[in-house]
């Protein structure tokens, strides 16, 4: 076997993987702390992707500076919706299933609208960098590959720094683990969940970016993107944000590697039989969960 | 569940399967022919997944592994055996028997899985499914299999796999009418509101969920082969296309899990509107309102429209 190789394609696939594991972490943490599955959380990521696609044709932004465009509107859209459409469910005792079915009616309302502004049409981010690389010895990395895994590990931080250290953070925290004694503590569960969903949309967004600068997208992509969010949760444990970090990579290394030596269909072949695999012999997650 | 007597309800029932068999032949437009017979794959398909997702609570998202299993199944034993066209409408038995083979397979590790473990597992089986079955050969690849079609004209022989298909969902229909009435299905509720305290009941709740998994494989199988026989191409992005396997969840959540009458419910409105939409309306905006009948549904009914139905009638919901 080929050494350079091996660790060429392990490389790209900690990169893949960081952004991968952005993506899912606002999925993981409201699965874990609001019991929400939420279908639409990569349709969110894929419309911050589209919105820095015209802020980078229209007016030449670049696509990392357009987060700070597309952060606030999704966060601000997240709260409108959990408070009108999330919140009136909570009432119910078990609402992981109706909340599936409304995020995926969500999901296919954002889908739709995607269709109808930006056309059905594969898009993909070209920027000045596009086609930089840096060679570093026998290995190269490309420029948007390397601003993906910068922005993925920031936004990874920021998001573990913000549950440790600030005080609804913790509190965050604290719904996950016990909600009844949570609320006991003079914590405000609607007022963390609404926080929580809207910081868990707007990481969506930041990862959806990160996603368009690796890959090409269309309206339709947020269903590929949507089995990755899953991987990463299953693997790394529901609500747990080091999980998810840390699920991320290794999915992004199986990947990566999968994809330098196997033929490219067995690829998500060999992704699904593992996430099955791992489902049914440690459906608690390959790393024992932490917030 | 209004209590008519037996005896009117059967007479009913049979009513309207009666003036259904007999429409095809009423010399209606193809169109509505075809329609039909999409609304009763789907009363099939969502009627049977009630029964491991809607009265166990078990919800499967790969349904349409079966879907595609039966479809892949008679199409190679037509080629393997070359059968007539009565042979392979009756090669969608064989065809339900394998789905539920694999059924008995699969549900095996995965029924230990509760919640949306069990939900997330059974979605990776369905790709796994579709993409092994994608890159293997001999089942045609990725450029799919072709059955020949009858030598007859298509009114006739759409009304022939209709008259299938209406055997397929009325035979599922009456399974489901069994289990919401018999012990079998009273177990899979007591699983459904608490797996630990059924078990102590001395329910066997592995053998029950098992049994009930295999039963409604068994329908999406034999569906999925006369589907087969009436597209005459089947490809893996077709039958086992992730959207049925959503759909299927959606429409019986839709009308109700785990009640009678909710799958069908759910099943004719949905495919209903989705038509009607599709016909009248920009496809995106069509998809945008049915979107949006998800969110409503849900925030007014959250436990589907047979809900309503139970409340004006003055039930409490459970």
């Amino acid at each position: 076997m080929n050494l350079t190789l091996v660790f060429q394609s392990m490389f790209s696939g900690i990169m893949m993987g960081s952004v991968f594991a952005l993506l899912g972490i606002g999925f993981s943490l409201v699965w874990g702390v609001m019991k929400v599955i939420n279908i639409s959380h990569a349709a969110f990521g894929l419309l911050a992707a589209f919105m820095s696609y015209t802020l980078l044709n229209v007016w030449g932004i670049d696509p990392i500076l357009s987060i700070a465009v597309s952060v606030p509107l999704l966060f601000l859209a997240a709260c409108v919706i959990y408070r009108f459409l999330i919140a009136p469910l909570t009432k119910a005792r078990d609402i992981i299933v109706p909340s599936m079915i409304l995020t995926f009616g969500i999901a296919i309302i954002l889908e739709n609208l995607m269709l109808l502004i930006w056309s059905p049409d594969p898009r993909l981010l070209t920027t000045a960098y596009t086609s930089k690389v840096v060679i570093l010895g026998p290995f190269y990395f490309q420029y948007p590959r390397i601003a993906g895994f910068l922005l993925a590990c920031a936004g990874v931080v920021v998001i573990h720094m913000f549950l440790k250290k600030t005080y609804t953070g913790k509190a965050v925290r604290a719904a996950w683990q016990q909600r009844d004694a949570a609320q006991l503590y003079g914590v405000n569960l609607r007022w963390i969940s609404m926080i929580t969903f809207g910081l868990a949309v707007s990481s969506a967004a930041a990862g959806g970016v990160g996603m368009a600068l690796l890959y090409s997208f269309e309206p339709h992509t947020h269903n590929l993107w949507l089995i990755y969010l899953f991987l990463v949760v299953i693997v790394g444990g529901v609500g747990s944000v080091l999980g998810a970090a840390l699920a991320g990579l290794t999915i992004g290394i199986i990947t990566g590697l999968s994809m330098a030596f196997l033929p490219y269909q067995w690829v998500n072949l060999l992704t699904f039989a593992l996430l099955m695999i791992i489902l049914i012999f440690r459906p608690q997650g390959l790393f024992q969960s932490e917030v | 569940m209004p209590s008519w007597p037996r005896s009117s309800l059967f007479a009913g029932a049979m009513i309207v399967l009666l003036a259904l068999a007999i429409f095809p032949w009423l010399g209606a437009p193809v169109y509505f022919v075809s329609l039909l017979f999409t609304v009763f794959m789907y009363v099939c398909l969502a009627t049977s997944w009630n029964l491991i997702g809607g009265y166990a609570g078990y919800l499967s998202f790969g349904h349409v592994a079966f879907f595609g299993i039966g479809a892949y199944t008679t199409a190679l034993l037509v080629k393997g055996f070359h059968l007539s066209a009565l042979e392979t409408i009756l090669s969608s038995v064989p065809a339900g028997f394998v789905a539920m083979l694999v059924a008995l397979l699969v549900g095996y590790p995965c029924l230990r899985l509760r919640g949306p473990y069990f939900a997330v597992v059974t979605l990776c089986f369905a790709f796994v499914m579709d993409l092994l079955i994608k890159n293997l050969n001999f089942l045609g690849g990725p450029e799919g299999l072709w059955l020949k079609s009858m030598d007859l004209p298509i009114q006739t022989v759409r009304a022939i796999l209709f008259e299938a298909m209406l055997g397929v969902t009325a035979l599922s229909i009456a399974v489901a009418y069994w289990t919401d009435r018999s012990k079998f299905g009273a177990g899979l509720r007591a699983i459904r509101e608490d797996e630990e305290v059924a078990q102590t009941m001395a329910i066997n709740a592995p053998k029950l969920k098992m049994q009930a998994f295999a039963l409604s494989a068994f329908f999406p199988g034999m569906a999925g082969g006369i589907y087969a026989y009436y597209l005459t191409y089947i490809h893996t992005d077709v039958v086992f296309d992730m959207m049925i396997s959503i759909l299927i969840v959606l429409m019986a959540l839709f009308g109700g899990g785990g009640t009678l009458l909710g799958p069908i419910i759910g099943a004719v409105l949905l495919t209903l509107i989705n038509e009607g939409l599709s016909t009248f309306v920009k496809a995106e905006l069509a998809r945008i309102i049915y979107g949006s009948l998800f969110v409503g549904v849900i925030i007014f009914l959250p436990n589907g429209i047979m809900e309503f139905f139970r409340r004006t009638q003055g039930e409490s919901p459970h």
